[in-house]
C-alpha cells in the first residue's frame, strides 16, 4: 500500500494537493494562495477517499462489502450510507433493464482484461450466469440477502460517489474554490471567481502520441466523469474486446467507443451516463444526444 | 436498455437521493472558447568570424474546428546578412575576385578563406495546411507553402494521409510533397564551369548569360508508428527524395591550380579593368540528386521524464551518405517548467565531385564544386531549452543551441602543397531563440 501522504505542491495561483487512493494518482487543486488553508482542505477530501476505499473496496476482508459477499446466502443488515449506494444501485438496474449490474463482478473469473488474447468459451462463461442478476438479490433496506456464492462489487460507483463526497465536504467547511480529481473523474466544489475556469485535460487515447495530444475542457461548475482505459482490453480474433461487459450475456459490449466523458452536475451522475452510454456500445452517441448531456466521445 | 425514453431525470433524482442534496448546481462545462492556437519565436543564428546572421521572426496559428479539423497558417520572414565562403582556397597571398553582380570586386586578406561579404538576402514563407479524418481511421491532409528570397523563389504542395491500425495503437503514415523552384542568380547565370571574368562597369550588362533556371523535387515517406506499452513510442520513416534541374550554387567557384605544385594559377585582368588576380571557374553540379533516408526515433516516458532519441542514415547519387544521432530529454521542473538538453552529431562523406581545388588540365570534369557543404563533414550541437507555463495556459521559451562544423577535403583530392596546407572554411554558431505560446 502506498504510504497515505498528501504532497502540495505551488502551482501559478494555486496550490496542487496530490495523493494515492482508489488505486490511482488523485489530486485536489484549491484557487488560494496560502498553503496552511490548502492543506487543510486537501487532507480532508483525500480522508474522505481513503475512507470510502476502506469502507466499499472488494480487495479488504474487514468492511461491508466482505460481509456482504461472505455471507453465503445469509442476510446482511447494512448502514445508511451502504444502504443509499445499494439504492441507488437497484434503481440504476431497473432504468438500465438489467445492463448496468453491481452483481456482474465474478464474470471477472472468466474474462481477464491485460491486453491478452484469451477469451473464455461460452461454457466457461455460462458456468457463472447464474451467480450474475441483481433480481435474484433480495434487497429490502436495511437488509441484503444474495444467493450463496453471488458478490456485489461497488467499484463502479464508488469513486464517482467519492468525489462527490470529498467536494460536498469541501464545499461545507471552505469559501474556497477547489476541483477535486480522483483518477481522471472530477468535480467542482465552488465556482471560482471572476467566473474563471477550472481547465481540464483529457488523454487523447485515440492519438499514438499521448503525450501532446490532449482535449481541452473548462469546467466552470459541476463535475466531469470519463469511462474507458485504452489500455485495458482483451483481443480476440484481431478484434479489440472493452473491458466492459454486459452482465446479462456475460460478453464484452461490442462496438463501444475506446473513452466517454461526460459533464453533469455531480461526479455520480457524470460517471453512470458515461457506463450506460458504454453499455450501449454503437449507439453511446445517440444516448448521449437523446440524453441532451455534454459529452466527449472517442472511438 | 432497449426503451428509447430518457433516463436523464430519474438518474438525476437517484444521485440527488445518495448524495443527499436537494437541487444540485447546474454543470457548465465547454471547450475553450480561444480557437487559435498561436506559436511566435524570434530566432537569431551568427556564425563565427562575422560570417552568416540571420535574424528570423516567425509565427504559425492552428485554429481547430472541432472533430480534429484543423487549418494550421504559418508565415516566417529571415534577414539573412554576412559573409558565406565562395569556394576559393586560401593562398599565401591576398585574392581579388569579381563580385556576384558582377559590378564590382572584393579582396581577401592573405592566409583566409575567402568569404564573399556581398551576402545579403530577405526571405519570405507562407505555408497553409488543412487536415481532418477521413472514414474512420483514416486522416489526410494537405498543404501549399512559398518563399520568396531575392534570387530564389519556392511553390510547393503536400498530401499526406495516416492510417490507424491495431486499435490505434500503430500508424502508417504516407506522404508526397513537390516543390517547383525557380533560382534567378545575382549577376545572371554562368556557365559551368567557366572562368571568373572581370567586373563590368555599366549598370545594363551582366556578367553571365542572365535568366532563371528551374528546380523541381519530388519527396516521399512512409512512416510507421508503433505504441510501445503505456509510456514507449517508436517511429520509422523512409523517405525518398528525387531532385531535379538547376542544383548549382550559381556563386560558387573554385580556385583552378597548377596540376604539380597545387598553387592557384595567376592572372592579370586587362589594363583598367578590375577583376580577378588568379584563375576561378564556377562550379557544375549534376543535374539529377536522388536521396534516401531512414529514419528512427523512439520516445520513453518515465514518469514525466521524456527521452527522444534518434537516428537517421541517408545517402544519395551523388555519394554523400551520412548518420545523424540526436537525444533530448524533456525534465519537468516544478508544476509550470521544464528544461530540455539536447544533443546532436551529424557526419557526411564527400560528395563524388567535391574538389578542394580545380587543376588547370584539359579536359575539365564535368562536375566540380569546392562548397564545404559537400566536403566530408562533422558537425555537432549542444543545446538547452528552457520554458514556463504562464497562469493563463501561455508559453514562454527560451532555446540557445550551439553549432559546430567541421569539414575534411579527402586526402586524395589535394595536390603538390596543398597537403598539409588545406584551410577549410569551419566555423561556429550560436543559435538564440525566444518563443511564446498562446491561444486567441
Amino acid at each position: 500500500m502506498t504510504a497515505r501522504q498528501v504532497e502540495l505542491t505551488r502551482g501559478d495561483d494555486l496550490w496542487i494537493a496530490r495523493f494515492h487512493a482508489m488505486g490511482g494518482p488523485c489530486e485536489v487543486l484549491v484557487d488560494t494562495d496560502q498553503e496552511p488553508l490548502a492543506r487543510m482542505l486537501a487532507v480532508r477530501a483525500a480522508e474522505c477517499a481513503w475512507r470510502i476505499e476502506h469502507k466499499f473496496s472488494r480487495y479488504r476482508t474487514d468492511n461491508i462489502v466482505a460481509r456482504i459477499n461472505c455471507a453465503r446466502g445469509a442476510t446482511v443488515q447494512v448502514d445508511e450510507e451502504t444502504a443509499g449506494l445499494l439504492d441507488f444501485a437497484d434503481r440504476m438496474h431497473r432504468l438500465s433493464d438489467g445492463a448496468f449490474d453491481i452483481t456482474s463482478g465474478v464474470l471477472r473469473r472468466a474474462w481477464n482484461f491485460d491486453g491478452g488474447t484469451r477469451v473464455p468459451t461460452a461454457a466457461e462463461v455460462a458456468r457463472l450466469l447464474p451467480l450474475v442478476g441483481w433480481q435474484k438479490a433480495q434487497w429490502v433496506r436495511p437488509v441484503l440477502k444474495l444467493l450463496p456464492d453471488m458478490q456485489i462489487d461497488l467499484g463502479g460507483i464508488g469513486k464517482e460517489y467519492a468525489v462527490d463526497q470529498a467536494a460536498q465536504v469541501l464545499a461545507r467547511i471552505s469559501e474556497l474554490p477547489a476541483l477535486v480529481n480522483f483518477g481522471g473523474d472530477l468535480a467542482v466544489s465552488r465556482p471560482r471567481a471572476r467566473d474563471r475556469p477550472w481547465r481540464i485535460g483529457v488523454e487523447d487515447v485515440t492519438q499514438a502520441d499521448r503525450q501532446r495530444a490532449v482535449k481541452l475542457i473548462d469546467l466552470h461548475s459541476g463535475a466531469i466523469a470519463t469511462s474507458g482505459d485504452s489500455h485495458r482490453f482483451v483481443t480476440a480474433d484481431g478484434e479489440r474486446l472493452p473491458h466492459i461487459l454486459d452482465p446479462r450475456s456475460g460478453f464484452p459490449v461490442r462496438g463501444a467507443p475506446r473513452s466517454i466523458t461526460v459533464a453533469a452536475p455531480n461526479c455520480t451522475n457524470a460517471g453512470m451516463l458515461t457506463t450506460l452510454a458504454m453499455l450501449r456500445g454503437p449507439g453511446a452517441e445517440a444516448f448521449l444526444e437523446a440524453e441532451g448531456v455534454r459529452h466527449w466521445i472517442q472511438r | 436498455m432497449e426503451r428509447d425514453q430518457r433516463i436523464g431525470a430519474a438518474l438525476a433524482a437517484a444521485t440527488c437521493s445518495l448524495l443527499g442534496i436537494s437541487s444540485p448546481a447546474p454543470s457548465i462545462a465547454a471547450e475553450p472558447d480561444s480557437k487559435w492556437d498561436v506559436d511566435s519565436a524570434f530566432l537569431f543564428y551568427g556564425e563565427s568570424d562575422s560570417r552568416v546572421q540571420d535574424l528570423s521572426l516567425a509565427a504559425s496559428a492552428v485554429r481547430d474546428f472541432g472533430d480534429e479539423h484543423r487549418l494550421a497558417l504559418e508565415g516566417t520572414i529571415d534577414s539573412l546578412t554576412g559573409a558565406s565562403p565562395n569556394g576559393a582556397m586560401a593562398t599565401a597571398g591576398a585574392q581579388t575576385f569579381t563580385s556576384p553582380s558582377a559590378r564590382g570586386a572584393y579582396s581577401t586578406l592573405p592566409g583566409q578563406v575567402p568569404l564573399d561579404s556581398t551576402f545579403h538576402d530577405m526571405r519570405t514563407a507562407l505555408n497553409a495546411s488543412w487536415s481532418q479524418p477521413f472514414a474512420r481511421l483514416y486522416s489526410v491532409s494537405a498543404g501549399l507553402g512559398f518563399s520568396n528570397e531575392f534570387d530564389y523563389t519556392h511553390i510547393g504542395g503536400n498530401l499526406a494521409m495516416t492510417r490507424d491500425f491495431n486499435e490505434r495503437n500503430t500508424t502508417l503514415s504516407i506522404a508526397a510533397a513537390y516543390a517547383n523552384d525557380s533560382v534567378k542568380p545575382v549577376g545572371g547565370l554562368h556557365t559551368p564551369l567557366s572562368l571568373m571574368a572581370d567586373s563590368v562597369n555599366r549598370d545594363d550588362e551582366e556578367g553571365g548569360t542572365g535568366g532563371s533556371k528551374k528546380k523541381n523535387v519530388l519527396d516521399l515517406l512512409f512512416g510507421v508508428t508503433q505504441v510501445l506499452g503505456r509510456h514507449g513510442v517508436l517511429r520509422v520513416n523512409y523517405s525518398y527524395s528525387d531532385e531535379t534541374g538547376y542544383l548549382t550554387d550559381p556563386y560558387k567557384i573554385l580556385s583552378v591550380v597548377d596540376p604539380v605544385t597545387g598553387d592557384l594559377v595567376s592572372r592579370t585582368p586587362p589594363p583598367g579593368a578590375e577583376g580577378p588576380l588568379g584563375l576561378y571557374r564556377y562550379e557544375s553540379r549534376p543535374d539529377t540528386r536522388r536521396k534516401q533516408a531512414l529514419y528512427a526515433e523512439l520516445r520513453q516516458d518515465f514518469s514525466g521524464k521524456v527521452l527522444q532519441l534518434a537516428y537517421r542514415y541517408a545517402k544519395d547519387d551523388w555519394q554523400v551518405d551520412s548518420q545523424t544521432l540526436e537525444a533530448r530529454l524533456h525534465l519537468p521542473w516544478g508544476e509550470s517548467n521544464y528544461f530540455e538538453p539536447h544533443v546532436r552529431y551529424y557526419k557526411q562523406t564527400a560528395a563524388s565531385f567535391y574538389r578542394y581545388s580545380l587543376a588547370d588540365t584539359i579536359p575539365l570534369p564535368e562536375f566540380a564544386s569546392a562548397d564545404a557543404r559537400l566536403a566530408a563533414l562533422d558537425t555537432y550541437t549542444v543545446g538547452l531549452k528552457f520554458a514556463h507555463t504562464m497562469a493563463d495556459g501561455s508559453e514562454w521559451s527560451a532555446r540557445l543551441e550551439l553549432y559546430d562544423q567541421k569539414a575534411k577535403a579527402p586526402v586524395q583530392n589535394l595536390i603538390g602543397n596543398q597537403v598539409g596546407n588545406t584551410k577549410m572554411p569551419d566555423f561556429n554558431a550560436v543559435i538564440l531563440q525566444f518563443g511564446y505560446h498562446f491561444k486567441l
